[in-house]
């Protein structure tokens, strides 16, 4: 009865630590009565805390899920509820480390933590701020003389992924429930663009042309700027036409929201 | 959805749109444009002793002038201290201390929301040795000292007066009429001696019976059952519904 006197404040640490797993003295401060004993009554809570977090990351995380089968799953789950305890009003944010967390698991097995990279972008890409698309006939309407200085504003929801290993064609069959390819290291780094149009998630992967020019391009670049960029990587003539068509299949996909002017050195 | 009357307004988790964009949102407001709604929240946590989160009220204030919710609502209970969130509706003790820093909150919950909330009784598991008053009469003096509403879950109270023992009608009948706005009817998991508050069965009986005292007392308050999983066929969970109108409906024309 000692009990009677816990300040709430002390009453409701001691419990949270009870319910993370940590050392905690509640069980003193329960009720043990009929129909269940203390111990019993604060197991509910407890057990109830794990179940949750790990739905949370499998609602986020399924094919992530799916790979590791249910057993190593919850295995996974209860170490990283156990590492990370939410810090979230919406339990939508929880599990936002699961890739690096992975990663440290699964040093044998490295596509796995790309696959946690995937689906946690996927789920920035489908909630972020929408935004209205700049349509393809406010492209077109640009005058010539003011293409060299337009520089470009990009869609909340685009993001970008460097991955090594196949993990992109390993979502694409278990997202599809067919049966996935084995782990294969690409011959160099995939660069990908991951955006979201109407509604719909995409993403597709960039050769090493438009990935530089995109970099550019979101730094704030002119289009000058930018076919100033591509010259490494692509021969002199070629430029206009492929900085153009990248343009063109950048506003078609809905990532441009606006168009600027700045008349930085093009030179530079 | 498309039969006319089969739903007459719908509650959303306010959390589930605190997002920053996207298809949730999207929806949410095609649904609007066709049914009244109410925001139910989960972590408002006023039950804490940390400070309270107004960048969280920010958002459900933004929300809410974004959908106009007819009202607002969250649990009686704390989800976290020191920054923490269990994600759970976690007990209070029911003490003056607990009562007095309750109070004080709902004034500036209600203050940042320009708004009264209404608070729902959760379902509980445990109770604590340091009570000096009873779940209803927490209840009922949270509402009347701060000038909130009550959000009367039915389910709950059954739930856990079989957890802890009391008589649900008893508890029915502290509960000030003027305060209640709304009522949660739901299914649970019977463990065999002790019940949780799973929202994935249908209503049993014992919960409809209380439901039927509950109009004896209050009157024909918006009902709302609650569905989280094992979710059936829309038509079935109508006919649910049909059995709560039911139940109203015939309570209005005795008290006529």
């Amino acid at each position: 009865m000692t009990n009677l006197q816990i300040p709430l404040r002390e009453l409701q640490r001691d419990m949270q630590r009870h319910l993370l797993g940590e050392e905690s003295e509640v069980t003193a401060a329960i009720v043990d009565a009929p129909p269940l004993g203390a111990a019993d009554r604060l197991g509910i809570y407890r057990n109830a805390y794990q179940v949750r977090l790990i739905d949370a990351l499998h609602e986020t995380y399924p094919v992530l899920h799916g790979l590791l089968g249910d057993e190593a799953w919850v295995e996974l789950g209860q170490a990283y509820v156990a590492a990370h305890p939410s810090v979230f009003r919406s339990i939508r944010w929880y599990g936002r480390e699961l890739a690096d967390f992975v990663a440290g698991c699964y040093s044998d097995a490295p596509i796995l933590s790309e696959v946690a990279q995937l689906e946690w972008t996927l789920s920035e890409v489908f909630d972020a701020t929408d935004a209205p698309s700049l349509r393809r006939a406010e492209l077109s309407a640009v005058e010539p003389s003011a293409w060299g200085f337009l520089t470009f504003r990009f869609h909340p929801s685009l993001r970008r992924l460097t991955l090594c290993w196949n993990t992109a064609a390993v979502w694409k069959a278990m997202s599809a429930d067919e049966t996935p390819p084995g782990p294969e290291l690409a011959a160099a780094p995939i660069h990908w663009l991951l955006w979201r149009q109407n509604l719909q998630n995409y993403f597709r992967s960039m050769n090493a042309p438009e990935s530089a020019a995109l970099d550019l391009a979101q730094r704030g670049c002119n289009f000058a700027q930018i076919c100033a960029g591509l010259s490494a990587l692509l021969p002199q003539e070629e430029i206009p036409a492929a900085a153009a068509s990248l343009l063109g299949a950048w506003a078609d996909s809905g990532i441009i929201i606006g168009l600027g002017s700045s008349d930085a050195d093009a030179s530079q | 959805m498309n039969e006319p009357h089969a739903i007459d307004w719908l509650e959303v988790i306010t959390e589930n749109y605190l997002v920053p964009g996207g298809k949730a949102l999207h929806y949410l407001e095609r649904i609007r444009e066709r049914f009244p709604l109410v925001m139910h929240g989960v972590s408002l946590s006023i039950g804490s002793t940390d400070p309270i989160d107004f960048d969280y009220l920010r958002m459900v204030r933004g929300l809410a002038a974004r959908i106009e919710p007819h009202w607002i609502s969250d649990h009686l209970c704390w989800t976290g201290v020191e920054g923490r969130n269990l994600h759970d509706l976690l007990p209070l003790p029911y003490t003056e201390e607990a009562l007095a820093s309750v109070v004080g909150r709902v004034g500036q919950v209600q203050e940042a929301l320009g708004r009264q909330i209404l608070l729902e009784n959760v379902s509980s598991y445990l109770s604590f040795h340091a009570d000096e008053m009873s779940e209803w009469e927490f209840l009922r003096e949270v509402a009347s000292r701060a000038d909130c509403h009550i959000l009367l879950d039915i389910n709950n109270i059954y739930v856990s007066s079989v957890n802890h023992g009391f008589d649900p009608v008893k508890y029915l009948q502290a509960v000030p009429k003027s305060r209640v706005r709304q009522f949660h009817l739901a299914g649970h998991s019977d463990m065999g001696g002790h019940l949780i508050d799973t929202h994935d069965h249908p209503i049993v009986e014992p919960v409809w019976d209380l439901y039927r005292q509950a109009l004896t007392i209050f009157g024909d308050v918006p009902t709302m059952i609650e569905r989280d999983d094992n979710i059936p066929e829309l038509s079935e969970l109508v006919a649910e519904l049909d059995v709560a109108r039911d139940l109203a409906a015939r309570h209005s024309r005795q008290a006529a």
